[in-house]
């Protein structure tokens, strides 16, 4: 599974990454980093719990 | 053929005694199904969580254009942030999360957090205060009319307007026309504003200079300021007041507050999904689809419920339960989307300042009889007693 985030729609909030830390994290600047575009199975529920607690939906996964 | 079936309630969800406790009737609303029928709006109420979130997230099929319940207002509100669909949405709201995101509101911290210190001091001085005039209204007025950078003349008048700006997206009852004259009174006002009234540096005076290099419209400006002055103060004033209150009344979960502040911002969010400040918004349905098996059909109006959907039983347990270490991240008092809250980081850093202020100074107070604020869209108090201080 792919996790991608819509840079026009993210805001930085970061409650995704509260969510999954183990995915992604905010630089310095407060822009959001992916670490890994692809998902391992066994991350998959914390990816959708990311996915979930996005304020502005800016978060996909396919 | 799939078989349809239509639920309706013949409840006023806008009457004073439901304003006062809306939370039984959501509750029948949410029995009744996903979509219900109010027959005495022409509305269809949305009341589960599930549901007010899928329409949230599709702004194509859940047009803003219909997010009050009147004609008048929507047509009022033609070209603001909250009324209007992509693309041109976004465009109005990057001109305001550029100073409202985290990323923007983050500097602004340590100043706020101290306005909220000095403040909660001076109170904790007086020994006994009104938790909604002394604190939840004073605190976000002092910090949002200094970012906005509007002329301190009009801060009297401010919190009526303010107030006015959420009646009127009910329906036509004498609420919303008694509050059609204060919006008139404010956009009368709000209209005479030039960009030099504005403090140099403020977000309001950054809306005159986006429309200076071409990124939004001059018609845009006076909407655009009138999101900030309205959107940000009733709301903040009304999450501020209604966490005193709950905390107030449930003194085991103050305990844990005191015992550990870095659990404010779950508190916060059980404040917001249990009181949410916004209660619901409109919808235009753009077009014929099925909600819960209930035929809606293109034109038709809906209102989702923020309020119904935070309590729904079918997302939390124990709705009724207020529970500072459930940390309800997905709540919906923010809304959800593309039009979630955009001042939400900003709303967040001045409640937390408030509650950790109070938290770390404060072991136990004692709250009165609250006075409920009866408005169509906003839940809060109009004043809350506070004595009995016993201090850390
Ligand atoms: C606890 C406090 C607050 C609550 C509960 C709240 C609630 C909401 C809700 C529910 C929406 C969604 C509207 C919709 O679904 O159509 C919204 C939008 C908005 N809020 Fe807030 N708000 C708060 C604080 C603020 C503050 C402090 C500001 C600015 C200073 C602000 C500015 C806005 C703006 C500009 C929008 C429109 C966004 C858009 O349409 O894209 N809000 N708010
Ligand atoms: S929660 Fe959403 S807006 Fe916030 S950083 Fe993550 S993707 Fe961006």
């Amino acid at each position: 599974m792919r996790l991608s985030v819509h840079r026009d729609r993210c805001e930085g909030y970061g409650l995704c990454v509260d969510e999954a830390s183990s995915l992604l994290h905010l630089d310095d600047d407060g822009e959001l980093v992916l670490d890994a575009e692809e998902v391992e199975p066994e991350l998959s529920g914390v990816a959708e719990a990311a996915v979930r607690v996005c304020p502005v939906a800016a978060l996909t996964m396919d | 053929m799939t078989l349809t079936r239509t639920s309706h309630s013949e409840v006023d969800l806008f009457s004073d005694e439901v304003l006062v406790d809306p939370y039984p009737v959501y509750r029948d609303l949410r029995d009744r199904g996903g979509a219900v029928r109010l027959s005495a709006l022409d509305v269809w109420a949305i009341p589960r969580y599930a549901d007010v979130r899928r329409a949230l997230a599709d702004w194509a099929g859940f047009s803003s254009r219909g997010i009050a319940l009147n004609e008048p207002v929507n047509r009022m509100l033609v070209g603001s942030v909250l009324a209007s669909d992509p693309p041109f949405h976004d465009t109005l709201r990057a001109v305001l999360s550029a100073r409202l995101g985290p990323r923007a509101v983050r500097p602004l911290q340590a100043e706020i957090a101290g306005r909220a210190e000095r403040l909660v001091d001076e109170l904790v001085e007086r020994g006994s205060f009104d938790a909604v005039t002394d604190l939840a209204v004073a605190f976000p007025f002092s910090v949002v009319f200094d970012l906005i950078g509007i002329p301190d003349d009009a801060r009297p008048k401010m919190l009526g307007w303010a107030d006015a700006t959420f009646t009127v997206f009910g329906p036509l009852n004498e609420r919303t026309l008694g509050g059609l004259d204060a919006i008139g009174e404010m956009f009368g006002w709000l209209g005479t504003l030039q960009a030099t009234d504005l403090k140099e540096g403020s977000m309001g005076r950054d809306i005159f200079r986006a429309a200076d290099e071409g990124r939004i419209g001059r018609e845009s400006c006076i909407p655009l300021l009138a999101a900030y002055t309205s959107a940000g103060l009733d709301t903040t004033i009304n999450a501020i007041a209604n966490a005193v209150h709950l905390l107030g009344t449930h003194p085991d979960q103050w305990d844990l507050v005191t015992a550990d502040p870095g659990l404010v911002p779950s508190a916060l969010n059980e404040v917001l999904r249990y009181d949410a400040p916004v209660q619901g918004f409109g919808r235009t349905v753009t077009g014929d689809i099925e909600i819960d098996g209930a035929p809606v059909r293109s034109g038709s109006q809906v209102l989702l419920l923020y309020g119904s959907g935070n309590r729904d039983e079918r997302r939390y347990p124990e709705p009724d339960r207020f529970d500072v270490t459930r940390n309800p991240v997905d709540h919906l008092a923010f809304g959800y989307g593309t039009h979630a809250c955009a001042g939400q980081a900003l709303a967040r850093l001045e409640a937390h300042a408030v509650l950790t202020a109070l938290a770390t100074r404060v072991r136990r107070f004692r709250v009165g009889e609250p006075v409920r604020h009866l408005n169509n869209v906003v839940r809060g108090l109009e004043r809350l007693p506070v004595d009995g201080l016993e201090l850390r």
